[in-house]
């Protein structure tokens, strides 16, 4: 059995939607606000959100399409930290007007999420492979991967991050858990290892950092064997 | 004798007609529906009418007569030393159960209990017949074990129409090497750094490919250094158009379809399909830029670390229809893995350790987990 991917057109009105997988233009500016990266320019707000479909509005439930004055995009962390230092489409600022530096916000992250590194690491492992990732939290997980855009399709993958010394996932009624969730929306659960990493002062030193791939699907044997039977 | 004396025998056991018997052999009782379901006692006359409805209905269920063919049944002793069931009398078919050994047929624990909870089987210990209930302390154990959970899979997985039977570790079938394989084998080696196999190097083979490789290899080498100087017999000549018939090159893909075997290497991604779809190639120069963590890729086959115990391929199933025969299986269709409950999901590495070891065998791994409440569900892995 090969493995095929779920990929679920929505049925939506955006039938020609001309996307770009990253913002063009000028840099962004956005302060960091203690939880997420905040841009309250509406011109870059929506040119980061229509080209890679990042961060979301701050009265909406995707994108800023509220259509309020005082809308702004909220980032999230391993995807700002992507624009600002990977990118170079964003400049981050703290709440007292300096610029945040590589070091400082990786610090600041890490307060919120002292496993931010790993999450970074699988965003940009993702990220290289075009997927346009958002937060899973919905669905119990770390992110949430979709083809193209969350306005086109569904997504395919529930992410799950781990370190190699956390095995929480997979103990049975965990994995099942997730699994359960997963497969009623038509998703698959890609459990990706990340290993231990080694001390990490540039952005580039994430490159230390490898995962693996592991999807763990759950199988009908009884229609497996009838299907097979004819 | 005295007519006073003569004592009448009254038979102790009823006989049943044929037509009774008939009637009695599949018997099927509807257990009265009740309307709703009651939460509460209540006490009241409604609720007890209910009850005692409830409670003759089992007993009527439970006092018919079982009617079974005698002849029906195969016959099999336990032998309690070797805890299998040799078969004394078969009966219908038995061609997916049991193994043969010095022209005797045995049963395994699993295969006899399920042939006497399907009733194909009366099973004798020590000269008397062992009721099922007395079979599954007898065949699974008084303690708790193991048994238990892989009886109850092969239990679901036979009733679901598998062929269930212990797996058997594929002998790799002593492929005679080719000198192709060597070349093989050396090509690896030198273009993607991998030890060549020891089979592979023990081969009388090995070392005439080797050689002529280096050969070939100076020959090359030889020519490249030699063109500037002279020129080729064709540019002497002017241009030359080869009108000769010549080999697609896709044709030179196919050797690699028929090495023998499987090779297992970490290293391919299972979420990679977006970067052959447009977007991608054209954003390709910034993709790359930060296209900088990556699949973990380190060759686990090289290092034969002894399997982990607790992670083994209990069972192999066989599809009904694709001619299994005991003596020769062809390859599985299946490889299980039991979880038993609590037990922690294998992980990648795990998984990638097992699936090296299957060598030869194309079959796919399948993660039977048995919940606490015995409930069992299957997993299939993908790995990376």
């Amino acid at each position: 059995m090969d493995f095929t991917f779920n990929c679920k057109r929505k049925r939506c009105p955006y039938k020609n939607y001309n996307f770009a997988p990253f913002p063009t233009g000028e840099i962004c500016q956005g302060v960091f606000n203690g939880l997420s990266v905040e841009v309250t320019d509406a011109q870059q707000g929506r040119s980061l959100y229509d080209n890679g479909c990042y961060g979301k509005g701050s009265k909406s439930r995707g994108g800023p399409a509220s259509g309020e004055q005082d809308e702004t995009l909220l980032l999230g962390l391993e995807e700002s930290c992507f624009l600002a230092f990977y990118l170079g489409k964003l400049e981050i600022k703290s709440l007292s007007g300096d610029t945040m530096d590589w070091e400082t916000f990786l610090n600041a992250a890490k307060e919120l999420n002292e496993r931010f590194l790993d999450n970074l690491a699988c965003y940009l492992y993702l990220k290289a492979k075009n997927w346009v990732i958002k937060s899973g939290i919905k669905f119990g997980g770390d992110f949430l991967i979709y083809k193209e855009s969350p306005r086109l399709y569904h997504a395919s993958f529930l992410v799950i991050v781990q370190t190699s010394d956390d095995g929480d996932y997979y103990q049975p009624k965990n994995l099942k858990g997730v699994q359960r969730v997963a497969e009623t929306s038509d998703k698959d659960v890609l459990i990706l290892r990340v290993s231990q990493p080694k001390e990490i002062t540039t952005p580039e030193d994430i490159q230390e950092i490898t995962v693996t791939e592991t999807i763990v699907r759950r199988f009908n044997y009884s229609s497996f064997v009838q299907s097979k039977q004819h | 004798m005295d007519p006073a004396e003569v004592v009448e025998i009254q038979p102790k056991t009823s006989y049943l007609s044929p037509e009774e018997l008939i009637e009695l052999r599949h018997k099927d009782f509807e257990v009265p529906a009740g309307g709703l379901k009651r939460t509460q006692n209540e006490g009241s006359a409604a609720e007890l009418q209910e009850l005692h409805g409830a409670l003759d209905a089992l007993r009527a269920q439970l006092s018919v007569p079982r009617i079974e063919r005698l002849a029906g049944r195969a016959l099999a002793t336990w032998n309690k030393d070797q805890q299998v069931a040799e078969v004394l009398r078969k009966d219908g078919k038995f061609e997916n159960f049991g193994h043969s050994k010095q022209g005797k047929l045995f049963l395994e624990y699993y295969e006899a209990l399920f042939l006497l909870e399907v009733g194909r089987l009366q099973l004798e210990y020590c000269g008397t017949i062992v009721s099922i209930e007395q079979a599954y302390v007898l065949l699974l154990g008084e303690s708790e074990s193991e048994r238990f959970t892989h009886y109850l899979v092969y239990s679901a997985l036979s009733r679901a129409g598998y062929i269930v039977v212990r797996h058997q570790a594929v002998q790799e079938a002593p492929v005679p090497i080719t000198s192709a394989d060597c070349v093989w084998a050396v090509l690896k080696e030198k273009l993607g750094n991998k030890p060549v196999p020891s089979k592979i190097k023990e081969s009388p083979l090995f070392t005439a490919a080797e050689k002529r490789m280096e050969d070939l290899k100076q020959l090359i080498i030889g020519q490249k250094n030699q063109s500037p100087l002279e020129p080729g017999p064709e540019k002497a000549s002017g241009f030359h158009f080869d009108t000769r018939k010549r080999r697609a090159q896709s044709e030179s893909k196919g050797q690699s379809a028929t090495k023998r075997g499987r090779v297992v290497f970490a290293g391919t991604s299972l979420v990679d399909q977006l970067q052959m779809e447009s977007p991608y190639g054209k954003f390709q120069e910034i993709f790359q830029k930060f296209d900088i963590v990556r699949l973990d890729t380190k060759n686990y086959s090289m290092d034969n670390s002894p399997p982990d115990s607790s992670l083994q391929i209990i069972f192999d199933l066989h599809l009904h229809n694709e001619g299994f025969k005991k003596r020769s299986p062809k390859g599985p269709t299946f490889n299980v893995i039991i979880l038993p409950p609590q037990a922690a999901f294998p992980t990648h590495d795990e998984i990638f350790t097992i699936q090296s070891q299957q060598h030869v065998n194309n079959a796919q791994l399948l993660v039977i987990s048995v919940s606490e409440s015995k409930q069992i569900q299957a997993f299939l892995y993908f790995i990376s």
